[in-house]
């Protein structure tokens, strides 16, 4: 195996395989995904975001929430994520499909949050979290997303409000095709 | 074949030009490690107490993570494997470096791009892909400087007098060819005309096996290889495997990107393919395994690896080669995978590969290519076992506590004593790599001093 262009060739051949076998193929089968109704002629999901909340999701990038947070829950024979109560069912492709810039994420210092609109109760319950988070919890506080007011109160600045109207969107309570809610 | 070839081979290319762009690539790959050792010792900190530096927007634990792990890889690793390679194949093909500077506005091209990619992350720019988190405008400046940097191995190998071949040069060459591929294509499909939906994870993921196994993997492969057979005197053991090994390393790589994806909103065709195909790696890296473990298992071997300098710290590499190969292969099955996928046995898994194999090799690799790229001794025995003891339990240290403790820590609940021990480790590291860089940073000075007083010599 002396020959660079044989060399070359081969391991041009082990990249391309690889490639056209996962990724090509994967776009045949997944590219064309849309919005879909979970029942025909309902309405479709997943459901588009508002503007705020796209706002929100450039401070959740910005602020690397990504490194500690995934998006993403697991089937019941593939980790305990249900179990956990992170979601009411597996998330599946067709939930992405709106997202120019998927924030899955790959590794949990803190909750799976692909659920986490559905399970906050109120807007003031995730300031509260983000201006000051329960004890022993490994997230720190994010005070320069809060200004305190001339009477003394302390206020979401713009960013804090988009970031958790961007939370607060992150749901999958609803039946894809792919996959109903538990019952 | 190329056994004999290879014995001979070994001239030093101190005197074809290569010096300059290696000094340059282990100088700044130095600079990098301090940065990002720095940046983990901060890093653990905010793990263990959240409120330290937190009131400050830039110091936000996500974007020091992430700047860490971009300076580790892009600046140690990849300035270390630009050196490396380029020394190696220098050596192996006789290579007469005569347009070196082009390999130098390459180091500068590639430096500079890092430092801006990594200050626009400082500030907020960034994106949610691990290791494509620099903005998207910084990533044709990085490939083209790639191309200026690292594809001399390549034309090294094309312009070599004789047709002999050793294993080293195969690996060398793939690793050329497989980043800017990779990176090019991903940076494409993912952050200039992005894909849709999940198809970006997929492709993300392609990129980070590649990434890891065909470029920072292979490189560090062929530097034991090298090594091994340099040091020891010896002929690779069951040489004729090697071939085998390398083709279906290369073949097999790529398949395993869904492995990191199981559970995930992903075809299941797609997840089996990658489970399937991180078990095929079992076939390379026992090849791989037979050739290092077997060249040393002669007489006294092993006693001699581990008395000589870059032999010990390549030993090490070694028996982290194979223990993380195999935690990758068999975690990477449905029932394993499930239980510590997102817990931080998978940094444990990553500290194993970049830190126990891949850094630990091209630690040994400076141990042998510094001294002849300045032409003087390494000043301080004392900073050389410093160094390795300190990295040695830091770093392996780490990667034992979060395979033992990661898992079953994130998954009932954050202990409050969990992070005291990463933090320990993390900063006998940084001891390790501040012994590593005095004894570097003295040689490079000395040896620049030298050249800039007789520029003849």
């Amino acid at each position: 195996m002396k020959d660079f262009n044989l060399i070359l060739s081969g391991i041009f051949f082990t990249l391309a395989a690889s490639f056209g076998g996962l990724l090509i193929s994967s776009e045949v089968q997944l590219g064309s995904l849309g919005r879909a109704p979970a029942e025909e002629g309902g309405p479709l999901f997943p459901p588009i975001e508002t503007g705020l909340a796209i706002q929100g999701r450039q401070v959740y990038l910005e602020l690397g929430c990504v490194t500690c947070h995934t998006q993403q829950v697991r089937p019941a024979g593939q980790g305990n994520d249900i179990a956990k109560g992170y979601g009411p069912r597996p998330t599946v492709a067709r939930d992405y499909v709106l997202q120019t810039e998927l924030l899955l994420g790959n590794h949990r210092n803190g909750p799976d949050l692909a659920n986490y609109g559905a399970r906050a109760k109120s807007d003031d319950e995730i300031h509260g979290h983000l201006r000051s988070p329960a004890a022993g919890s490994t997230m720190p506080a994010y005070h320069f997303l809060y200004v305190v007011d001339k009477n003394g109160i302390t206020q979401p600045t713009e960013r804090a409000q988009a970031l958790v109207a961007y939370l607060k969107s992150l749901r999958i309570d609803y039946n894809s095709p792919e996959a109903k809610l538990k019952q | 074949m190329s056994q004999d070839y290879h014995r001979q081979a070994h001239s030093s290319p101190s005197d074809t030009g290569s010096t300059l762009p290696v000094r340059l690539f282990f100088a700044s790959a130095l600079g990098w490690l301090m940065i990002s050792s720095v940046l983990g010792l901060i890093v653990s900190l905010k793990l263990q107490t959240p409120t330290f530096m937190a009131s400050c927007e830039w110091f936000t634990y996500g974007r020091l993570e992430i700047l860490q792990r971009n300076a580790f890889t892009y600046g140690w690793i990849a300035n270390a494997i630009f050196g490396v390679n380029l020394w190696i194949m220098s050596a192996l093909a006789r290579f007469e470096f005569k347009d070196s500077w082009l390999a130098v506005g390459g180091w500068l091209g590639w430096n500079l791009a890092l430092t801006f990619g990594l200050g626009a992350i400082f500030l907020g720019h960034l994106n949610g892909y691990a290791l494509l988190e620099m903005p998207k405008e910084v990533a044709p400046a990085l490939f083209i400087s790639f191309l200026f940097a690292a594809l001399w191995p390549a034309v090294a190998f094309v312009r070599r007098p004789t047709g002999h071949v050793f294993v080293s040069q195969w690996y060398i060459i793939g690793a050329s060819f497989v980043f800017p591929v990779a990176f090019g294509i991903t940076q494409l499909l993912v952050l200039w005309y992005p894909t849709s939906g999940v198809l970006q994870a997929l492709i993300h993921s392609w990129f980070i096996q590649n990434i890891q196994l065909l470029w920072i993997g292979a490189s560090a492969i062929s530097a034991t290889y090298y090594f091994i057979s340099k040091e020891s005197g010896r002929t690779i053991s069951a040489y004729y495997l090697a071939t085998v090994g390398f083709w279906t390393y290369f073949l097999f790589a790529g398949w395993t990107a869904p492995a990191s994806l199981l559970g995930g909103p992903i075809p299941v065709w797609i997840q089996s393919v990658g489970v399937t195909t991180s078990l095929m790696m079992l076939v390379p890296v026992i090849i791989l395994g037979i050739n290092f473990f077997g060249t040393l298992s002669y007489s006294r071997g092993f006693a001699y690896a581990w008395n000589n300098t870059t032999l010990r710290f390549v030993l090490v590499g070694m028996v982290s080669f194979v223990v993380s190969s195999a935690l990758n292969i068999f975690f990477a099955t449905r029932s394993l995978n499930a239980v510590v996928r997102f817990t931080d046995f998978t940094v444990g898994q990553q500290q194993l590969v970049n830190y126990g194999f891949v850094s630990m090799v091209f630690f040994g690799a400076a141990y042998y290519i510094l001294p002849r790229v300045t032409g003087s001794f390494w000043p301080s025995a004392k900073l050389v076992h410093l160094h390795f003891w300190s990295c040695v339990i830091g770093g392996l240290g780490l990667a034992l506590h979060l395979l033992i403790c990661g898992y079953p820590t994130v998954n009932s609940g954050v202990m409050s004593y969990y992070y005291i021990p990463v933090i320990f480790f993390v900063l006998l590291q940084l001891v390790g790599h501040l012994a590593f860089a005095i004894n570097s940073c003295v040689m490079l000075f000395a040896s620049a001093r030298n050249t800039n007083d007789n520029p003849h010599a």
